[in-house]
C-alpha cells in the first residue's frame, strides 16, 4: 500500500502558480493530472481557472428550474386559491383576473429563481455542509494563491520539485494514510 | 381538486362584470333619491345614526373630519352658472366625464357652516375655500338656499373599493350589495382612498368607549355590532333589515314584497324623497322609477331620449355602476 | 481637466494592506460614529413612544381623517422603498456591465437597500387600523377557505417586498461570503464564532469561486428586473386606483426614476459618513464620489423629465379633476412643499454638475441630504394633494399631520441609521476581495504586456494539450 499525501503549495506570484498548473497540465510530473489540482485564491481568477480545464458549474440549470417552478406554482397557486374563494368576485372583475396574477407570478418567478440559485450554489460549491479542504492557509485570504492536490509516494517528490521550480513560498503537507 | 376546478370552470371564472360576471344575483337592492323633494332636514342622517349604532364623535373630532355620518347631506351653495360651459375645470364631473358638458355650469363648491370646521376656522378665521386655497372666489349664496345632495354608499356594482382591499374584507354579495366584513378588516384604508365618493368611514378612535355614555348605550341597536377601532365601515342599506325581511319571506315561503320593509333613512324621510327596493323585481317602485327615467345599470353613459328626464347617477362616467339614482332638482330661472 | 488622470483607487496598494485597512474599520471608528449611534437611538425612541401611543389609542392620534386616510406613513413608505432601490440596482447593473468602480462602494449601498426595505416594511404595518391582524395578508391555507385578495396592489406590495427583501439580503450575503472568510481568519472572540458560521466554510477554492461567479451574476440578472418591478408595483398602489393625480400612466417609470434618485443621493450621504467614520479615504476616494455624483445628476434629470411629462400629460389631458389636483399642487395648501420639492429635486442637482462642488465633501453632504428631503416631499406630494382634493367636493380638506405622524417618520430614520451603523461596524463595509480584484485587473490593464503574456500562455497550453487530462489520470 502506497502512502498518500496531501500537498498545499502557496504562491505569491500568480504567474508562477499559473505556470505550475500549466506544467502539470502538460504532464511535466508523470502520473499527476490537472484534474486533481485544486486551486485556492483570494480573488476570482477566471484566467487561471482556464488552465485548469473546463470544470462544470451547474447553477444556471437550477436557476432555470427555479424560475419555471416559480411560474407554474405561482400561477396555479393563485388561480386555485381564487377559484376556491368564490365569495370574492369584486369590483366587477373576474374570479381569476389575469393582470394581477401576472404581476404576482412574476414576483414568484424571481423569488423561486433566486432561492433555487442560492440553494444550488451552497450545495454545488460545497459550502455549508459540503466537504472542505483539510489544508488551508490564512494567507490565501490575504494575497497568496494555493495549489492543493492528493498525491502518492511516487509523485510526491517530483511535484514538490515542480513547485519549488516555480518559486513556491511554502509547502504544507500531511499524510492521509 | 383545485386544478380540476380551475380547468372545468375556467370560462366562468374569467367573466368580468361586462359579460355578466360570475354572480347570479338574488336581489339587487337599489335606491332613488328625488332631489326635488329633499328639504335637507337631515332626518335621514339622524335615523341612520340611530339605526346603525353610529357613534357621535363630538365637536373636535367632527372638526377633523373624523365623523361617522354614513348618510350625509351635502350642501352646495352656489347659484348654477347659466353661462355656457367654459374651459376652466370645475367639479361638475359627471358631465365632463360623460363627455357632454351641460349647457349650464354648476360649480359644486363645498361650503360648510362654521360649526362644521372649528379646527380650520380657528386659524385666522378664514373660510374653507380661502384656507384650502382653491375653489375660486366666494360667491353669493343662491336665492333658493343650498342645494342638497344626500350621499350614502352607492353600492356600486363595479365598486372601486372592492378590488383594492388586501384581505377581501369588502366584497359583493348576491344581493347586489357592497358588503363590508368588519371582522375581516385590517384597516389599510385603501378602500376609502379609492372611493370617488369618499363614502367610507374609518374608526380612527375607540368610539365605542365614549360615544354612548350611560344610559345611552341602552339605545344601541342589537341587530348589528358596534364597530371596533381600526375598521372601515359604511352604509349597508340597512342590511340587518334586509336580513329580517328575507328570513321572514323565506319562512312564509314567498318572495320579498316591495315596500314590505325599507331602510331607516327611507322610512324616516318626511317628504318621501328616498325610495328603496329590489331592482330585480320589475314591479318594484325603484325599478319603475329607474326605467321611467331611462337609467340603466352597467352603463357609463345613459342614452336618454327625453331631455326632460331628471335621472342621473353620481360620477357615472367612472364606470362604478352605482345603485343609487338621483333625480335632478328643477329650479325656476 | 485637472483631474483627468486621477485614479479611482491607488492601484499600487498592497493586498495585505487592504485587509488591514478594512478590518480596522471593524474595530476603531471615530467618536462621531458613537455619537451617530446615540442620535439614532434617540430618534428611534421617539418613534417607539409615538407608535405605542397610536397603537393603544387608534389612528385618530395621527390626525388622519376621512379624505386623508394615508398621510405621511404611506409617503414615507414609498420613500424608503425608493431608497432601497439604488443599492441593489446599481450594484447589479454595474456588475453585469463590468464597471469595476462599483467595487469599493457597493457593499454599503446594498446594506442600505436591505435596511431601508426593513424600515419601509414597517410603515404599511403600523399604518394599519388593526395591526394585530396583519398576517391576514399572507396567503396561508385557512380552515375557512379565506384567502387574501390577490387583486389588491397592497398584496402585490407584500409579495414584492418579501421577494425583494429576500433577494437583496441574499445578494448582499452571497457577495460578502469571501470577505466573511477573511474576517474569520483574522479575528478572535465572539466575532470569530459569528464569522465562522456566516462564512459557511469558504476557502476560496476554484470550485467555490466558479459557482460563486455564476451565482452572483445570475442573482444580479434577477435583481435588475426585480427592483424595477418592485417600485412599479408600489406605484400601482396609486396608478391602479381611480383617483385623479394617482391614476397616471407614467407612474411606474416615474417611481423607479425617483427611487434611483433618492437612493443615489443616500449613497452619497452614507459614502461621506462612512469615509469619515472609518477613515476609509483610501478606498472611498474623491474620484468615486465624482462618478457617483455624475450618475446621480443623470438620474435627477431623468426624474425631472418624467415629472414634467406627468404635469404636461395632466395639463393637456381632458381630465378636469386631475387638472384641478395639479393646480391645487401648484397653488393650494401644499404649494410650499410642492415648490420646495421642485427646487430640491430639479434645481439643486445642478450643484452636482460642478466639479468644485462635487469634490467638496461637506457641500455634497448637505446637497445629498437636501436632495433626499426633496424626494421625501415628492412622495408626500403624491399622496397628499390627491387625497385632499379628489372627486367628492364634500371631502375636500387639508389636515396637517399630527406630531405622532412626524415622530414616527422621524424615528424611522433612526431605525434605519441604527441598523446601518451596526452593520458597518460588524461587517466589512468595503468589499475586500473585490477591491483586490479591482486593483489587480487595473494594474494588469496598466501593464498590457503582462496581460498579453497571460493570455498567450493560456492559449498555448490549451492548444498544446487539448483535453488529454483523462489519459493522464
Amino acid at each position: 500500500m502506497k502512502k498518500k499525501y496531501r500537498v498545499l503549495g502557496l504562491f505569491s506570484d500568480f504567474e508562477e502558480a499559473f505556470a505550475a498548473i500549466a506544467d502539470i497540465r502538460q504532464y511535466k510530473v508523470p502520473g499527476v493530472s490537472v484534474d486533481d489540482v485544486r486551486l485556492m485564491s483570494p480573488i476570482e481568477h477566471p484566467e487561471i481557472e482556464e488552465v485548469l480545464g473546463e470544470r462544470p458549474a451547474h447553477v444556471p440549470k437550477f436557476t432555470l428550474a427555479g424560475a419555471i417552478f416559480g411560474i407554474t406554482f405561482g400561477f396555479l397557486f393563485l388561480a386555485s386559491a381564487q377559484a376556491n374563494f368564490l365569495v370574492q368576485p369584486q369590483g366587477g372583475k373576474p374570479v381569476v383576473p389575469l393582470p394581477s396574477n401576472i404581476v404576482l407570478t412574476y414576483e414568484m418567478l424571481i423569488l423561486f429563481g433566486v432561492i433555487f440559485t442560492v440553494i444550488s450554489f451552497l450545495t454545488l460549491s460545497g459550502l455549508l455542509f459540503g466537504k472542505k479542504e483539510k489544508l488551508y492557509s490564512e494567507k490565501i485570504a490575504v494575497d497568496q494563491i494555493g495549489i492543493i492536490m492528493e498525491l502518492d509516494e511516487d509523485t510526491f517528490e517530483p511535484l514538490k520539485a515542480l513547485f519549488r521550480q516555480h518559486k513556491v513560498l511554502e509547502i504544507r503537507e500531511e499524510v492521509i494514510k | 381538486m383545485s386544478l380540476n376546478n380551475i380547468l372545468t370552470n375556467w370560462s366562468r371564472y374569467r367573466k368580468g362584470a361586462e359579460e355578466g360576471g360570475f354572480h347570479e344575483y338574488e336581489h339587487q337592492w337599489g335606491m332613488v333619491v328625488d332631489l326635488n323633494k329633499c328639504i335637507g332636514c337631515n332626518a335621514c342622517s339622524v335615523a341612520c345614526y340611530a339605526e346603525n349604532n353610529l357613534p357621535v364623535v363630538g365637536e373636535k373630532r367632527c372638526g377633523k373630519n373624523q365623523a361617522m355620518n354614513w348618510l350625509r347631506i351635502e350642501r352646495y351653495w352656489d347659484e348654477p352658472d347659466l353661462e355656457p360651459y367654459n374651459a376652466t375645470p370645475s367639479a361638475n364631473i359627471d358631465a365632463w366625464i360623460e363627455g357632454n358638458p351641460p349647457a349650464k355650469k354648476t360649480e359644486l363648491k363645498p361650503s360648510m357652516p362654521s360649526s362644521y370646521l372649528p379646527g380650520l376656522l380657528e386659524e385666522g378665521g378664514q373660510n374653507f375655500e380661502q384656507r384650502v386655497g382653491f375653489g375660486g372666489t366666494k360667491s353669493e349664496f343662491q336665492d333658493f338656499g343650498a342645494s342638497f345632495l344626500p350621499m350614502m354608499c352607492q353600492q356600486c356594482h363595479a365598486a372601486t373599493c372592492e378590488p383594492v382591499c388586501p384581505v377581501a374584507a369588502t366584497y359583493h354579495t348576491p344581493d347586489g350589495l357592497n358588503a363590508q366584513v368588519y371582522n375581516r378588516c385590517i384597516g389599510s384604508r385603501y378602500c376609502s382612498n379609492n372611493c370617488p365618493y369618499r363614502l367610507r368611514y374609518f374608526n380612527f378612535w375607540s368610539y365605542y368607549e365614549d360615544a354612548w355614555p350611560e344610559p345611552l348605550h341602552m339605545q344601541l341597536n342589537p341587530d348589528l355590532s358596534v364597530r371596533d377601532k381600526g375598521v372601515m365601515e359604511k352604509c349597508t342599506f340597512c342590511i340587518q333589515r334586509i336580513r329580517v325581511a328575507k328570513d321572514k319571506a323565506k319562512m312564509e315561503d314567498r318572495k320579498v314584497i316591495d315596500g314590505e320593509f325599507s331602510t331607516a333613512c327611507v322610512q324616516t324621510c318626511p317628504t318621501g324623497a328616498l325610495v328603496f327596493g329590489d331592482m330585480q323585481n320589475p314591479d318594484s317602485q325603484v325599478s319603475k322609477l329607474w326605467s321611467y327615467h331611462q337609467v340603466e345599470r352597467g352603463k357609463t353613459k345613459q342614452s336618454k331620449q327625453n331631455k326632460e328626464l331628471r335621472g342621473y347617477r353620481v360620477l357615472e362616467g367612472l364606470n362604478t355602476d352605482p345603485s343609487v339614482l338621483y333625480l335632478e332638482r328643477v329650479r325656476e330661472v | 481637466m485637472k483631474y483627468v488622470n486621477e485614479k479611482d483607487i491607488n492601484e499600487e496598494i498592497k493586498w495585505a494592506q487592504i485587509n488591514t485597512d478594512i478590518l480596522q474599520s471593524l474595530q476603531n471608528p471615530r467618536k462621531a460614529y458613537w455619537i451617530a449611534i446615540a442620535v439614532c437611538l434617540a430618534m428611534l425612541s421617539c418613534a417607539v413612544v409615538a407608535e405605542v401611543y397610536q397603537y393603544q389609542t387608534g389612528l385618530g392620534v395621527a390626525d388622519l381623517n376621512r379624505p386623508h386616510m394615508w398621510g405621511l406613513y404611506i409617503a414615507t413608505f414609498i420613500f424608503w422603498i425608493g431608497m432601497s432601490h439604488s443599492g441593489t440596482l446599481l450594484s447589479a447593473i454595474l456588475h453585469i456591465i463590468h464597471a469595476d468602480w462599483r467595487k469599493p462602494i457597493y457593499r454599503f449601498a446594498e446594506a442600505m437597500t436591505t435596511f431601508s426595505l426593513m424600515t419601509a416594511g414597517f410603515f404599511p404595518m403600523l399604518h394599519l387600523g388593526r395591526m394585530w391582524n396583519l398576517y391576514w395578508v399572507i396567503p396561508y391555507v385557512s380552515d375557512r377557505g379565506i384567502w387574501p385578495n390577490f387583486r389588491s396592489p397592497l398584496v402585490w406590495d407584500a409579495f414584492a417586498i418579501t421577494t425583494y427583501l429576500t433577494s437583496s439580503a441574499l445578494f448582499l450575503f452571497i457577495g460578502m461570503i469571501p470577505d466573511l472568510a477573511i474576517c474569520r481568519d483574522n479575528v478572535t472572540g465572539w466575532r470569530k464564532k459569528l464569522y465562522t458560521v456566516l462564512s459557511l466554510g469558504w476557502q476560496g477554492t476554484d470550485r467555490q469561486w466558479r459557482h460563486f461567479r455564476k451565482t452572483y451574476m445570475l442573482m444580479a440578472c434577477f435583481l435588475i428586473p426585480l427592483a424595477v418591478s418592485v417600485h412599479s408595483i408600489v406605484s400601482s398602489d396609486f396608478a391602479m386606483s381611480i383617483m385623479p393625480g394617482w391614476h397616471v400612466t407614467s407612474f411606474p417609470p416615474y417611481f423607479v426614476a425617483g427611487a434611483l434618485y433618492s437612493g443615489c443621493a443616500a449613497i452619497i450621504t452614507l459614502f461621506i459618513l462612512l469615509r469619515y467614520f472609518f477613515r476609509l479615504e483610501e478606498y472611498m476616494t474623491v474620484a468615486l464620489m465624482e462618478k457617483t455624483c455624475k450618475l446621480t445628476f443623470a438620474i435627477a434629470m431623468v426624474w425631472t423629465y418624467l415629472n414634467l411629462v406627468e404635469f404636461g400629460a395632466t395639463w393637456y389631458g381632458h381630465d378636469p379633476v386631475a387638472k384641478e389636483v395639479l393646480i391645487s399642487k401648484f397653488v393650494g395648501p401644499f404649494a410650499p412643499y410642492f415648490w420646495a420639492m421642485m427646487f430640491f429635486g430639479s434645481v439643486l442637482p445642478f450643484a452636482l454638475a460642478f466639479e468644485k462642488l462635487r469634490r467638496h465633501m461637506p457641500t455634497m453632504m448637505i446637497v445629498s441630504i437636501l436632495l433626499n428631503v426633496g424626494m421625501w416631499l415628492e412622495r408626500w406630494m403624491i399622496v397628499g394633494p390627491t387625497l385632499s382634493h379628489a372627486y367628492a367636493p364634500e371631502a375636500w380638506n387639508f389636515l396637517w399631520p399630527s406630531i405622532v405622524q412626524w415622530a414616527i417618520v422621524f424615528g424611522s430614520f433612526g431605525w434605519f441609521g441604527l441598523l446601518f451603523l451596526i452593520f458597518v461596524k460588524v461587517f466589512p463595509c468595503v468589499s475586500m476581495y473585490e477591491v483586490k480584484e479591482m486593483v489587480f485587473h487595473r494594474r494588469r490593464e496598466a501593464h498590457a504586456e503582462v496581460a498579453e503574456k497571460f493570455h498567450r500562455r493560456a492559449a498555448d497550453v490549451q492548444q498544446a494539450t487539448g483535453r488529454p487530462s483523462v489519459e493522464g489520470a
